[in-house]
Order: structure tokens, then sequence, then C-alpha cells
């Protein structure tokens, strides 16, 4: 056991930290807006174009797909840094976790040369059309159909939930191209450009930071056979191997201990740190930020030996989650009224914790999932 | 980073396995606590076998003492674990015969195996104070919770260094956590065993959703705050990674002790089941260095230099 970052990962982390130092000096706050408010979107496109211009966007990808052949850790620190300072890649980091990933993986050569480079330019969003109506979490239950048409596949049905798709250039879409009673085994993945034909984007409001969600209503979407990521019916371990990463690739501790440490500042100004009552419930919530932390590293540690995906990532996300709730309730109860002013780190802090254990499957999934995979109980 | 145990780590635990099936168990634990006894010869034998040694070894060191630790309270060795291996050597003191016990800057209270002990540290504002104890320091107080407790006073005492005191409460931190972690481990362990086996309105008890997610949430406390003692460790229990660790293992340990018991029923609640061996003397150490709530204001004194209140 060793629980140190090697010196090319701690020197790294310090040449990034000076990068963010100045690049994010003017203007940029960290933790008022949302992930995908029309403010994040409009920073980050410039912002990624410079991080690409450094090797920093996709330094974790091999060389021939214009990666910097870094390792996981160097991808994971960068990661941190990233949500310290509330992720200014935007959307970004999808692209650059786990769609280019998916694709590297299970792509073809022409899909490789021509979804590839944008990617790591800096140049496109993409977004993850996986929710329905009737399949958030229980994705096995998914409706959307796509059907071979000749040469083409035709796509109809209704994505929502679908976060970035209003700025999104591209959607990493499931559809169903078996029959809904072969649940997960008739499933595939499309990579769909979203200016395509019949594609309808319908904004829906959210009351967590500025961010808004999307309705994507799919109608006659033609769309090429070389649309189709992998095989046809095999997209459910895409999406398994996909979001095995998703899950602790967001590390939301990060975000939550930095702001802990503001409300700790906020605290000590307003003379409430040296209180017994709050200074527990301080210890609490940085001791389960600390204990998130952990249990990604050990994550990431599998990832670093080229392990498969193994379980240990949904108590990684179980505790992400008991983390963020921590800090937002602490916000609100110590801050007072001040937490309720907009954009404070107290109603940002509040507001974020509430979708944490929604999104990337929910809290309850990842308890489930330890359940029969880790401690091996019985079914229901 | 690397999460998994060395070879010499593998080693070291195999051979201490060896050890503890021969001189420690549930069988050896009921036998002790009928009398209240310090296991002596259990002690002799790590001393012989060098696990006493282990914490200032080459190619050993802190972080293999706090797994041997683990181990040996989860075979509930009847001895004094935490001062031989961590907070002794962490302070170049000599680890003498027989119990020591340890005492923080507030604490009066009973301590584990005080009637028994040679040595007792308390924790000062600054330095530790170490002294001698007999028989006659300490007066026993009777006790259901898996160690012979003792109110004790000592006499003849002597400072230590300046800056002694934290160290020692530091690795008392980690130590503490390390024998949380054994114990907490086979008591869950027995527990989810138990949800597999039993059987009530006929199906199996741990396939009822609302019992998973408990014991789900359980596991992710638990491994929390495994990682987080081993990593306190091995950055040499600094005052903030010693108080983080134990904020979070007391808290899994409270909430283990909760869903343990309510999951095995009225059955985990007699002498005839092994849960409470571990499961009691898990309060002891919930008990120690002011509990949790000090364990969590530790870490805000540390990580945001207050002023302790």
């Amino acid at each position: 056991m060793e629980f140190a970052l090697s010196e090319a990962d701690t020197a790294f982390r310090s040449d990034l930290v000076g990068f963010l130092d100045q690049e994010l000096a003017d203007g940029w706050n960290r933790s008022e807006h949302g992930l995908g408010s029309a403010v994040y979107t409009d920073f980050s496109r410039g912002f990624v174009h410079t991080l690409a211009a450094k090797g920093w966007l996709t330094p974790h990808w091999p060389p021939e797909y214009g990666g910097g052949g870094q390792g996981a850790w160097q991808h994971f620190v960068l990661g941190e840094e990233m949500w310290k300072r509330g992720e200014p890649r935007g959307p970004q980091y999808m692209n650059v976790n786990w769609v280019g990933p998916s694709i590297i993986k299970y792509g073809t050569e022409e899909q490789k040369k021509e979804l590839l480079p944008p990617i790591t330019r800096g140049e496109v969003f993409w977004c993850q059309g996986f929710s329905e109506p009737e399949a958030g979490t229980d994705l096995a239950s998914l409706r959307t159909r796509a059907d071979r048409d000749g040469e083409d596949y035709v796509l109809n049905g209704q994505k929502i939930w679908t976060s970035y798709a209003n700025a999104a250039d591209y959607c990493f879409l499931l559809a169903r191209t078996g029959s809904v009673s072969d649940g997960r085994n008739g499933i595939s993945v499309f990579l769909l450009p979203l200016k395509t034909p019949g594609v309808e984007v319908r904004r829906i409001d959210g009351f967590v930071g500025d961010h808004s969600f999307n309705e994507l209503f799919l109608t006659d979407v033609r769309i090429p056979r070389n649309c189709l990521l992998g095989e046809e019916n095999k997209g459910w371990d895409i999406v398994r191997r996909t979001l095995a990463y998703e899950r602790v690739g967001a590390p939301r501790y990060a975000r939550a201990a930095l702001v802990l440490d503001g409300l700790a500042d906020w605290c000590r100004t307003a003379g409430l740190l040296t209180d017994p009552g709050v200074q527990e419930q301080f210890g609490d919530a940085r001791a389960l930020c600390e204990a998130a932390r952990v249990l990604v590293y050990r994550v990431i540690d599998e990832r670093a030996k080229a392990k498969e995906p193994s379980p240990l990532a949904y108590q990684a996300r179980a505790a992400m989650v008991q983390a963020e709730r921590a800090v937002g309730d602490l916000a609100l109860d110590v801050m007072g009224s001040e937490a309720l002013v907009e954009k404070s780190p107290g109603d940002a802090q509040f507001r974020n914790s509430l979708g944490a254990g929604i999104a990337a499957g929910s809290y309850e999934v990842q308890l489930n999932l330890i359940s029969r995979l880790i401690l091996k109980l019985p079914k229901e | 980073m690397d999460f998994e145990r060395s070879d010499t780590q593998h080693a070291l635990l195999d051979a201490l396995g060896t050890l503890l099936s021969r001189h420690a168990g549930t069988q050896r634990c009921r036998e002790l606590a009928e009398r209240g006894a310090y296991d002596h010869e259990l002690e002799s034998e790590l001393r012989a076998a060098g696990f006493l040694d282990v914490f200032g070894e080459d190619g050993a060191g802190p972080l293999e003492a706090t797994l041997a630790v683990e181990q040996i309270s989860a075979e509930l060795g009847a001895i004094t674990p935490v001062p031989h291996l961590l907070v002794l050597p962490a302070l170049g003191l000599p680890v003498p015969e027989g119990p020591v016990v340890l005492a923080g800057r507030d604490g009066s209270g009973p301590v584990r195996y005080g009637s028994e002990a040679r040595q007792i540290l308390t924790a000062g504002a600054d330095r530790c104070v170490a002294a001698e104890l007999s028989p006659d320091d300490a007066e026993p107080v009777p006790s259901a919770y898996g160690y012979p407790l003792a109110r004790v006073v000592p006499r003849r005492a002597e400072d230590l260094a300046p800056g002694t005191s934290q160290t020692m409460m530091n690795w008392w931190r980690v130590g503490v956590c390390a024998e949380a972690l054994g114990m907490m481990q086979r008591a869950f362990d027995l527990t989810v065993q138990y949800a597999k086996d039993r059987t009530v309105f006929g199906r199996a008890l741990g396939s009822f959703q609302a019992l998973q997610h408990r014991l789900a949430e359980v596991s992710v406390l638990v491994e929390g705050a495994r990682w987080l003692t081993y990593e306190a460790a091995f950055r040499g229990a600094t005052t903030e990674s010693s108080a983080v660790a134990a904020a979070h293992t007391m808290a899994a340990l409270n909430r283990l002790t909760r869903e343990t018991h309510q999951i095995t029923g009225a059955v985990g609640l007699t002498r005839e089941h092994d849960l409470h061996l571990w499961t009691l003397r898990l309060q002891a150490l919930r008990a120690e260095l002011g509990g949790l709530r000090a364990h969590r204001r530790a870490v805000v004194t540390s990580r945001w230099e207050v002023a302790a209140a």
C-alpha cells in the first residue's frame, strides 16, 4: 500500500494549479453557476481551446488519437483540479472522459477519424441520450427505437433530462434495436449528429443552479449505418463499462470539500467556527468528503492497473453522494438566511446536492448493486 | 497510489494470523473475559515473534503495525495493542511487559485493563505524562463491555518531551480506528451471513431491500473508515488525517452497532451468539479520546486552525 501520488503526477498537479490560477483569475466564479448554464457553456468553449493547446484536454488518450498517453492518475488529478474550480470544461468533461474513450474502444476506423479529432481540439460538445420518460435509472426498459431501413437506421422516440442538448453537436444515444422484452439485450449505441432532420430539442427549466435539462424528440430521424457504435444489440456492455467510469469520473467530493472550506471561512468571520455544535457538523462533513476521496482513489487505482471495472465504483459513488449532501445540509444549517441568497455558497451547494443522488444512476441503485455484487445478498 | 497489500504485508499478516489462531479467537476471549484477565501469554508470543517491533522495523513500519492492530482486535486479543504497537514506539519509548493504558487530556474515567496495567500515559497540554502503576493505584469497576475496566490514579509521574502529547493523541486515534476496523468487519461479516441464512416470511432476510440498503450503507462507511485509517497511518498520523479517520470510523461504528443488532434480532442479543464479543468491545473504543464529538471537533481545529474550545 502506498498513499501518495508519484513525483511526476505531483509535479503535474502543481503545473496545472498554476495554469488554472492564471487562466481563471478574472471573472470566473467556481460555485455560482450550474453546469449547463449559458455562462458555463460559453466560458468553456474558449477555455477548452486553451487547455487543448497545452495538451491537457485529452492527456490520457492514446497518442495515435490525439492524446498524451498519460496514465489514469494524471487524468484523475486533472478532473479533481477541474472540479475544485467548478469544472470550467463545462460539458466537455463527458466527451473527454468517456464518449471519446468509448469510441476509441468500440469505434470503427472511420468513426475514430471523423469524431475524435474535433474532441481533442475542444471544438465539439456531446450530450448523453440515455434517460426516457419511462426509463431513467432503469435503462433496460427504454423504448426509443432504431429500425434498419436499407443502409440506414430510422430513429423514433423521446429522450429526457438531457443536459447540454441545447448546445451540443452530437448525442451519445441509446436506442432499442431488439424488442422491449429483450430488456438490456436489445439496446444499441448511436452516435447521432443533432443537426439531423427530425431531431427537436425542447428546454426544461431546472432549479439546480442555472441548470437546464432538455427533451429530445426523434421523429423519423434517418442516420447512416455507420452511426452505430459497436455491434447491434450489444450497447448494454458499452454502457456498463462507460458508466462504471462515469460514476467516479466527476470527483464531486472535490467541489464539496472546496465549498466546505469556503463555508468555514464564512463561519469564522461570523464568529461561528468556535461553536462546538457547528464544529461537530463541520468535522462530520469533512470526514465524509475525505472518505469519498479515498474510495474514489481506490477505484482509480484499479483503473491505473488496467483491471476490469469493479463494483467498488458503486461504494465510491454512494460515498460521494453522502459527502455532497452533508455539505449541502451544513450550508443551510449554519448560514441561516444568508444561505438563501441566490448564488451564495450555501445556495449553490444545497441545490447541487439535491441532484447528487439522481445523476449517473440513483443512490438507491448504487445501494442495490453493492448489496448484490459486493455483499452477495440474495435477490429480492 | 497502491491500494493492494504488498508481499511484506501479506507475509506479516499471514504469520500473525497463524499465531492468533493458536492464542486468540472467540473461545479464548470468552475464557479470559470470565476472569477479567489480560492475555500475558498472547503478549509474550507476539513479542517473541517480533510483532511488537514492527513500527520501527526496516521493511515494515507504522502502516504494518496498524494492520497488525486491526488483526489482533478482529481476533479479540485480550491485550493492549495500541500502546504496544503504535503509541509507545511512536514516542520512542520501550514497550514494557503487561498492559499499558492511555488517558486523555480531560479523561478521568475508567480505562481498559486499568487494574493490571504497569504503566499509564496521560496526554497533557503539550507533554505526555508517563507513570508506573501498581495494583494499589487502580480501582476495578464492573462493566459489561468486553474489557476489564478500572479507575486509575497514577503516582510517580514523569513529564516527557515537549510535543509528545499531540503525537500520542494522533497515534492513539489511528490505533483506536484500527481496533475498530477489525471488530467492525467481523461483526458486519457475521451479520451479512446471518441475513443470507435466516429465512423469514418464506424468504431470506437479506433479500428485503429495506435491509439491503442499510447493510450497503454500513459497508460504505466501514470501507471509508478503512482507507482513511490506512492513509492516516501511511502519512505518519498527522493531526488532521488521524482526526478525520477517527471521526469517520466512530460514526461508522455507531451505525454498525445499531444495524448489526437490529438485523440479527433476538439471537444477536444472547451470550451464545458471538456478535456481542465484537460489538460490546466496540463501545469501549467509542468512549475513548472524548468520543465522536471530540474527534469531529479535532478535525475542525486542525483543518481550519481554530483554537480548541
